[in-house]
């Protein structure tokens, strides 16, 4: 009877700490979404309102008159689909040469391919900032595209997947005279859908969410990317000083509430993704 | 074409055997090959250009001036580049201590079985993970706000002294901090729960009936059974936090990024600003290979570790 109270107070209190921390959590962007239709002295006011008083879309006006925050949402969702398409491609491509071959050079290779992933970023910033410029493609889509279309990591990812695919599959393909990209394109990319799932959700937010990179190459204001975009609303701002709030929270919002609607519907491939990558590594 | 001509095609003829073979051959290098061209160009290229930059003194334009190690002597001596080194080892530090144990306790939390809902906190708690990080400082500088914000308004309400977040250098890691908890520890927690899932059942309830209590049940069985998972996360939470940008450079501003008396700064923002806002080519190419080095050593750690593992 005892230890059965203790478990029935556990369990509660379990449940209530889960529930607080919800609710702490999600807090930020339930303040966010309220806070991008109030006027600025409502959103400054303590203790704040949950539903705007005045709920009006001024904020999100301004946001569309006073920035360019259109072009900074098709640059980013152009540039994130067409990444995530390409990485895919590529990565599946590369995957499936290095899981279904042997060849000369085979092990180098790949031992290239996995060391470059410990390499981080920043350590190319600055040659690759510099190649852009010379390329004059700052302020373009290529620089936000085109060295990114084949990460080591997911080419990895890939392999790993496409190992677990049977290779008898490919061999009586083969004697059906099927072309090596015939069975890659009939047989290897309809299997690896799973892992196609799971990269597609991580490239595509990763492009979408990335800053360092645009920031560093964006500096045209109808260039910029959503997340460039919006920090610059902030623009050259010291902490604490004021800042236009309202189109901030207004445009925070557009950036983030789409991709939780999309997390929530695809969160299991995203999970799986996410643990994939860990687990294989 | 016929269809006697296609039944040859498809026929395994010796001609046809060799033709097979020889594109088995060439396939996997041009399968690689678009990998390994942009690999080459974007990566390779850049790569060995930041450590030749590192001994050069270059702007940009006009000829690039031989430096030899000035770049790293100005370096070390640089008392804004080891502010920014000691910023950075406290990020990690909280990272690795504070995040990674919370990040735990979030999974052990939404793997219970006594927990309902499931489903519906799962989403809660992992939502921040998709979120740009951008966004959220630009809501977390609204709370951090010295007037303003709630966090103040509530310390006020609580009887507290208000804090100014984003303008006292003795807070205002901690509020980068603050960011970092909540965009990091669901991704975190992700990873535990999928190793909690891993442990067999049979394994705590044994202990169970060995008369072992939850306590030491996390002790003896859980945590053990984690080691991989923790040390995983750990490796990818010092990696991770060593690049630290976005959050502290958003956060401050682009006016004073590093925060007052740059208190706030991080090994990348430093690299950033010396090199994308100063055009300090080589100088930036020294931080980035100071960067790298660490790095580096981590990720030997990590592979090390996880050889270890397989070896068990």
């Amino acid at each position: 009877m005892d230890t059965k109270m203790q478990r029935r107070i556990g369990a509660i209190v379990l449940n209530v700490v889960v529930g607080l921390g919800g609710i702490i959590i999600i807090l930020p962007v339930v303040w966010m979404l309220s806070a991008s239709f109030k006027s600025t002295a409502e959103i400054y006011r303590f203790p704040p309102t949950l539903i705007p008083e005045n709920l009006s879309p001024s904020n999100y006006q301004r946001l569309v008159t006073d920035w360019p925050f259109w072009n900074w949402y098709v640059n980013s969702l152009f540039v994130a689909v067409v990444v995530t398409i390409a990485v895919l491609f590529f990565s599946s491509l590369a995957g499936f040469g290095f899981a279904k071959y042997r060849f000369r050079g085979n092990k180098v290779l790949f031992l290239i391919l996995l060391g470059s992933t410990m390499i981080p970023f920043q350590l190319i910033l600055i040659p690759l900032f510099i190649i852009m410029s010379r390329l004059s493609w700052t302020n373009t889509y290529n620089a936000l595209i085109i060295p990114f279309m084949a990460p080591a990591v997911s080419i990895f990812l890939m392999r790993q997947f496409i190992t677990s695919i049977p290779s008898e599959l490919m061999e009586s393909a083969r004697i059906d005279g099927a072309s090596e990209f015939g069975i890659y394109w009939r047989i290897i990319l309809p299997l690896s859908r799973p892992a196609l799932a799971a990269l597609a959700v991580l490239t595509f937010l990763g492009s979408w969410n990335s800053f360092l990179w645009p920031l560093s190459v964006l500096r045209a204001r109808e260039a910029m990317t959503l997340p460039v975009g919006l920090a610059s609303i902030q623009g050259g701002l010291t902490a604490g000083s004021e800042a236009p709030i309202g189109p901030s929270m207004a445009g925070a919002t557009l950036v983030t509430i789409p991709i939780i609607l999309v997390f929530i519907l695809v969160q299991r491939h995203y999970i799986a993704g996410l643990t994939a990558a860990s687990v294989k590594q | 074409m016929s269809l006697t001509d296609l039944e040859q095609v498809r026929s395994p003829s010796a001609a046809g055997k060799t033709a097979g073979m020889a594109q088995i051959r060439i396939a996997p290098y041009i399968f690689i090959s678009p990998f390994f061209i942009l690999f080459a160009v974007f990566f390779l290229f850049p790569t060995v250009f930041a450590l030749i930059l590192g001994f050069f003194n270059w702007r940009g334009l006009g000829q690039p001036e031989w430096f030899a190690l000035r770049n790293y002597e100005r370096l070390f001596r640089d008392q804004i580049f080891w502010q920014s080194v000691q910023n950075t080892i406290f990020y990690s530090g909280f990272s690795l201590f504070i995040i990674v144990p919370l990040a735990l306790l979030e999974a052990m939390a939404l793997n219970a079985k006594a927990l309902r809902f499931k489903t519906l906190w799962r989403i809660l708690y992992f939502a921040p993970i998709v979120t740009s990080t951008v966004a959220v400082a630009i809501v977390f500088r609204m709370l951090y706000n010295r007037e303003f914000g709630i966090i103040n308004n509530l310390l006020i309400s609580l009887g507290a002294a208000p804090v100014d977040w984003l303008g006292d250098p003795a807070w205002v890691k901690w509020a980068v901090m603050g960011v970092v908890v909540w965009r990091w520890t669901g991704l975190l927690a992700v990873y535990f729960l999928a190793g909690l899932q891993a442990i067999p059942e049979e394994l705590h309830e044994a202990a169970a009936i060995d008369g072992a209590n939850a306590f030491q049940r996390f002790l003896h069985v859980t945590l053990p059974s984690l080691r991989p998972v923790i040390l995983f996360v750990s490796v990818i939470v010092l990696i991770g936090s060593m690049q630290i940008f976005d959050d502290p450079q958003v956060l401050f501003g682009a006016g004073s990024p590093g925060g007052p008396a740059n208190a706030g700064l991080s090994i990348v923002q430093y690299l950033y600003t010396r090199g994308i806002n100063d055009l300090l080519f080589g100088y930036a190419s020294a931080v980035g290979l100071f960067l790298f080095v660490v790095i580096f050593v981590l990720s030997l750690v990590q592979f090390r570790v996880f050889r270890g593992f397989e070896v068990d």
